[in-house]
């Protein structure tokens, strides 16, 4: 029996035969996108995934115990989309904003404003996180 | 929660978000276990180094 030829291009095992290779980096982004390090896990790229989680979830609860700004979709101030943008990509630590956050942000004091930024970076990190996941699915990157 | 939140000053909010990033850029680059650590921490310094450098930069403006 002739083997098949081995597809060095291929994408990383996430899914298996039968499947979209193509759906499959997109799948692993929006796993990415929706909690952090979730597609490394997926890509069983274990050390990536926990770092993620762990650099993601401690930006947004550092921010959210310093009571930084958390921006909702609903904005005219094309910066406060734009933080909406950066603070959304945090995926899940995103939505418990209102839980970890109860008391509402506190810009009156600096730590406040730093937290806003920290909120920021969360969302930051975890694109990064993203494109990093996605290009491990696609087989860009080991 | 404490509804008053965590009161950082401008130094300590500097280091635990230097450490945060630089470990996960670290998370990013280098192949082995070794690498990653060493990226992370000079990563971390140099943000530290650069920080508090711009920071002494800006001090005369600030008065």
């Amino acid at each position: 029996m002739a083997e098949e030829p081995v597809n060095e291009t291929a994408p990383v095992a996430a899914g298996g035969r039968g499947k979209s290779l193509s759906a499959i980096p997109f799948l692993v982004a929006l796993a990415s996108l929706a909690v952090p390090g979730l597609g490394h896990a997926w890509l069983h790229r274990w050390g990536r995934g926990i770092v993620f989680f762990i650099a993601v979830g401690g930006l947004a609860c550092t921010g959210y115990l310093m009571r930084g700004q958390v921006f909702t979709a609903v904005s005219v101030d094309p910066f406060g989309r734009l933080g909406f943008l950066a603070d959304a990509c945090s995926g899940v630590f995103y939505l418990l904003s209102r839980f970890l956050e109860a008391a509402g942000p506190n810009l009156a004091r600096a730590a406040g404003d730093y937290g806003t930024r920290f909120l920021a970076a969360a969302g930051i990190v975890n694109l990064i996180g993203m494109l990093d996941a996605y290009s491990t699915a696609c087989g860009r990157r080991g | 929660m404490h509804a008053s939140g965590l009161h950082l000053s401008h130094f300590p909010a500097m280091v635990i978000f230097a450490l945060l990033v630089s470990v996960a850029l670290a998370g990013l680059g280098g192949h082995t276990t070794g690498q990653r650590i060493k990226y992370a921490l000079w990563s971390f310094l140099l943000f530290l180094v650069i920080g508090v450098g711009l920071a002494w930069l800006m001090y005369p403006f600030s008065r």
